[in-house]
Formats: C-alpha cells, sequence, structure tokens
C-alpha cells in the first residue's frame, strides 16, 4: 500500500477564490454570510445566505465550455485547475489513464431544472434546451474536471448529501491505496442558491431565521443556534500517491491518511441521538490511518449549527475518542463559510489539511454562550496557534451518511 | 432597426461564443464556427426566441438539417417572410 499525499489546493467559497484567501478569511475570523443578492427575497422566510463572490467562470475555462456547465460545475472545474496549479502537476499522455476525478455533490444541477421546467410550462418541449440533461446531472462535476484536465482514468462522483465532500476522499485514498491511480483530483461542489430548496430547509427549521444579523447567523455549539446558513462554492485538492510525489519533488500539505463511512440507517434528516453512527465512522477513520485517538490534535467538525447536529456530533466525538475529546480541539468552518452542503466535506477537509500544515486551529465565530450540552473545546471566537500533528474532517448527511477522514502531517 | 443579418449575427454570436468578425453568411456553422450537434439544436432555439415577436414559426429537424452556413439561417427566415 502506497501512501496518498496532498499536493495541491483549489478553493471557489464564499470567503475566498483561493485556497489562500480561504485560509486568510478563515483564521481571521471572517464570515461570508450576507444578505441573498442572486435572488428576489420577497415573502421568503430566510433571506441570508453565504453567496460566492466575484466568481467569473471565464478566468478559468472557455466561455463556451462555461456555458454548457451548471453553476456547481463550473465551481468544481475553477477549484481543480487552482489545484492543478497550486501543485505544479503536469500529465504526460501516458500518464492520462491513471488519473481520476473525484467530485462529489449533493444536488448536481438542480437549479437548470427548477429553470428548465419552467421553460417547458411557459412555452413548451420544443423549447427546452438540448443541453439540459448534460448540464444538469450530478456526474458534471466529475466529468467536465475531467474533460478539462484530461484525467482518462475513473471519474467519481458520489452523492452523499453533506458527506459528499468527504466520500471524494476516501474514493481517491482507495484508488491510490489500490494502485488504480497515481493522482485524484477529489472534492466536493455544490450551487443550489434558488428560493425552491431554501424555502424547503425553511420549512424544515434547518436554516437560521436571523435574517437581520447574517454575519451572527452561524453559531455552532452556541446556546442561540437556530439552524444553518445556507451556501454555495466547491474545493478540490490533488491527492497523489508517494511515488509520484517524490518523484517530481511535490510540495506536500499532508499525508491523506485514512477515513470511515457509515450510515446511520435510522432517520431521513436526524441523526441518532447518542451519535453512534458518526462515531463508528470516526473510529473506522483512526483505525484505517493507524491512529489512537491521543493522536489527534484537531477536529474541523460537521458543526452545522442546528440544535439537534452539534449536540450529536459531540456525543459522537466523546464515544470516538474517549478522554482525549476534552484534550483536543474543534472547530466549525461553518460559522464562517456556511453550509456547502455536497461542498462542505470538501471545505472540512481543506481546513483541516491547512491545519496541520500551519500549525494553526481556525475559530468558531459567534460560539459566544455555549450551549451546557455541547462542553468540549471548540475554539470559540479567536484562532489558536498550536501543534497540529493530525486532523479529522467529519461530515454527516441526510440520510444517515456519515464520513471522517484524517490528515496527519508528512513525514519523510 | 437592426437588419435580419445583424440579428442573426447577434445571435450566433452569443450562442456560439465566437467573435462577431467571424459571423459572415458563408461562415460554416461546423467548420467555421465550431459548433457541434447540440450546438445546432440549441442555436435553432434561440433562433426562433429572437424572432418570435416577428413571425409565428419553428424550425423543424428538416429545417435544421439543410442549416449548414449562416447564410442558410437567413434564407430559411426569408421563407418565413423575414428578410
Amino acid at each position: 500500500m502506497t501512501r496518498a499525499f496532498v499536493t495541491g489546493l483549489g478553493a471557489i467559497t464564499p470567503i475566498g477564490l483561493t485556497a489562500h484567501d480561504f485560509w486568510e478569511n478563515l483564521v481571521a475570523g471572517v464570515s461570508g454570510a450576507g444578505t441573498i443578492t442572486r435572488f428576489d427575497t420577497t415573502n421568503m422566510p430566510v433571506t441570508i445566505a453565504t453567496e460566492v463572490k466575484g466568481f467569473e467562470a471565464g478566468n478559468y475555462m472557455d466561455s463556451k465550455g462555461a456555458r454548457r456547465m451548471s453553476r456547481f460545475a463550473q465551481f468544481a472545474v475553477a477549484a481543480a485547475q487552482l489545484a492543478a496549479d497550486d501543485a505544479k502537476l503536469t500529465l504526460a499522455d501516458d500518464e492520462r489513464r491513471r488519473a481520476a476525478s473525484a467530485i462529489a455533490t449533493g444536488s448536481g444541477g438542480a437549479i437548470d431544472t427548477m429553470e428548465e421546467v419552467l421553460v417547458l410550462n411557459e412555452k413548451g418541449p420544443a423549447r427546452v434546451s438540448p443541453f439540459y440533461i448534460p448540464i444538469m446531472a450530478p456526474n458534471m462535476g466529475a466529468c467536465q474536471v475531467s474533460m478539462h484536465l484530461g484525467l482518462r482514468g475513473p471519474a467519481l462522483a458520489s452523492v452523499a448529501a453533506c458527506a459528499s465532500g468527504l466520500y471524494s476522499y476516501m474514493e481517491a485514498k482507495q484508488l491510490i491505496d489500490s494502485g488504480r491511480a497515481d493522482v485524484v483530483l477529489a472534492g466536493g461542489t455544490e450551487a443550489a442558491l434558488h428560493p425552491l430548496p431554501i424555502a424547503a430547509l425553511a420549512n424544515m427549521k434547518a436554516l437560521s431565521r436571523r435574517n437581520d444579523e447574517p454575519t451572527r447567523a452561524s453559531r455552532p455549539f452556541d446556546r442561540d443556534r437556530d439552524g444553518f446558513v445556507f451556501g454555495e462554492g466547491a474545493v478540490v485538492m490533488v491527492i497523489e500517491s508517494e511515488a509520484r510525489a517524490m518523484a517530481r519533488n511535490a510540495k506536500i500539505y499532508a499525508e491523506l491518511a485514512g477515513g470511515g463511512l457509515s450510515c446511520d440507517a435510522f432517520h431521513i434528516t436526524a441523526p441518532r441521538e447518542d451519535g453512534s453512527g458518526a462515531e463508528d465512522a470516526m473510529r473506522e477513520a483512526l483505525d484505517s490511518a493507524g491512529l489512537q485517538p491521543e493522536d489527534i490534535d484537531y477536529i474541523a467538525a460537521h458543526g452545522t449549527g442546528t440544535p439537534l447536529n452539534d449536540v450529536s456530533e459531540t456525543r459522537a466525538v466523546k464515544a470516538a475518542f474517549g478522554d482525549h475529546a476534552y484534550k483536543l480541539a474543534l472547530s466549525s468552518p461553518k460559522s464562517m463559510v456556511g453550509h456547502l452542503l455536497g461542498g462542505a466535506g470538501a471545505v472540512g477537509a481543506l481546513a483541516a489539511v491547512l491545519a496541520v500544515h500551519h500549525d494553526i486551529i481556525p475559530p468558531t465565530i459567534n460560539l459566544e454562550n455555549p450551549d451546557p450540552e455541547c462542553d468540549l473545546d471548540y475554539t470559540p471566537l479567536k484562532s489558536r496557534s498550536t501543534q497540529v500533528r493530525a486532523a479529522a474532517a467529519n461530515g454527516f448527511g441526510f440520510g444517515g451518511q456519515n464520513g471522517s477522514v484524517i490528515f496527519r502531517k508528512y513525514r519523510p | 432597426m437592426a437588419t435580419v443579418f445583424e440579428r442573426v449575427k447577434e445571435v450566433v454570436v452569443k450562442q456560439l461564443k465566437v467573435s462577431p468578425d467571424e459571423v459572415t453568411p458563408t461562415a460554416n456553422l461546423v467548420d467555421d464556427l465550431r459548433a457541434d450537434s447540440l450546438d445546432i439544436v440549441d442555436l435553432t432555439i434561440a433562433i426562433e426566441e429572437a424572432f418570435s415577436e416577428d413571425a409565428e414559426f419553428e424550425i423543424r429537424d428538416e429545417d435544421a438539417e439543410n442549416i449548414h452556413t449562416v447564410q442558410d439561417i437567413l434564407d430559411f427566415l426569408a421563407t418565413q417572410g423575414l428578410e
């Protein structure tokens, strides 16, 4: 079994259009939330989101190609290009069949379905776009990344709700462990900012209604949390085999050491109250990485800021890590980035990688009055410099899918 | 008032992401303007939309088969009374 290394980072997020800017803002505690600008929010119960601002698809791909992609795929291609540039990745023709993509999403081009249904109803079938299917399909994040970068190995596109991004890193690790691929562009993407999903999630009581204070709305583990803030964006990383990374003397951010996946097999939206599904994923992640609980210094928590998740996740961390749960640091990137749904797991993974790389724990902003049931160290309000030998990223999705992935500091 | 050619040119530029200079009457949609089969379907829909207030017509599949160049689009529109 070969080791898998993170050698390039790309991010299109509400707090930065590069991994560098994302990290600067994450460490500084900058919120990406604001009043929704993309559509008219009249009569909407929730009027805030974390939008990606200033994104021009033409800066990353040709404009004709961009027109044939949904926004979720544009984000993925842009983040993949940034990651490939960061890694200084070049592929000879004979390497392309051993180069893969794993780009997960929660809902793919659902927004295009919403728009095209209007065309069908109002103008009739003759006016429906011939591009609708290849634009909307959720596999297109992966396929467009493979097309853009010429990756001719497997193109995988897990659909695992809010755990999606973590599935990609598991797939990348398996592709490299098994020897099937030498390099994998892996991550998650989502762009579903539209009144329909926001209305539905608001009616589920999943979203914060702190409309007058957008930057204070996402407050994971706080006593006064009232739901998550809907977001969009993508993170893609270059995951490379040890042999390939060494041969070209690549910059190594961290080792992708292991991960675990499980399903609650319990309820369509609620997690198991004791967190035992999430616990299983974290235990498996530790086992597969060959690490003990004491080896983990940081967890990029799922930390959505919904009343149920944060308590259940806290219980799961205690169950998986025992006494060490009180010694390690956690934080929720969602307090700043919002919830990128299918992109969220990859955002957490990026926070974990950069925490390991820089020895800095980013904060959980807005954690002013901790919930008594959330009694771990969530790094409230301010970032902290401390050694981070290894870090986990958690993600749990509707349907009960759980993922936990571990990154550790590079050792020769 | 823009001519039919000018209006067609505007649609072709927007749909195929080509430069206006390339859109001459003799330009072949596939060979010169790099359209594929999906682009041509998309282009015919866009032409219908663009001229929908001038005339009620539909570019049927058999009509689209005869459209290879920008001039072919203009010739089709002429049959609909748009010149």
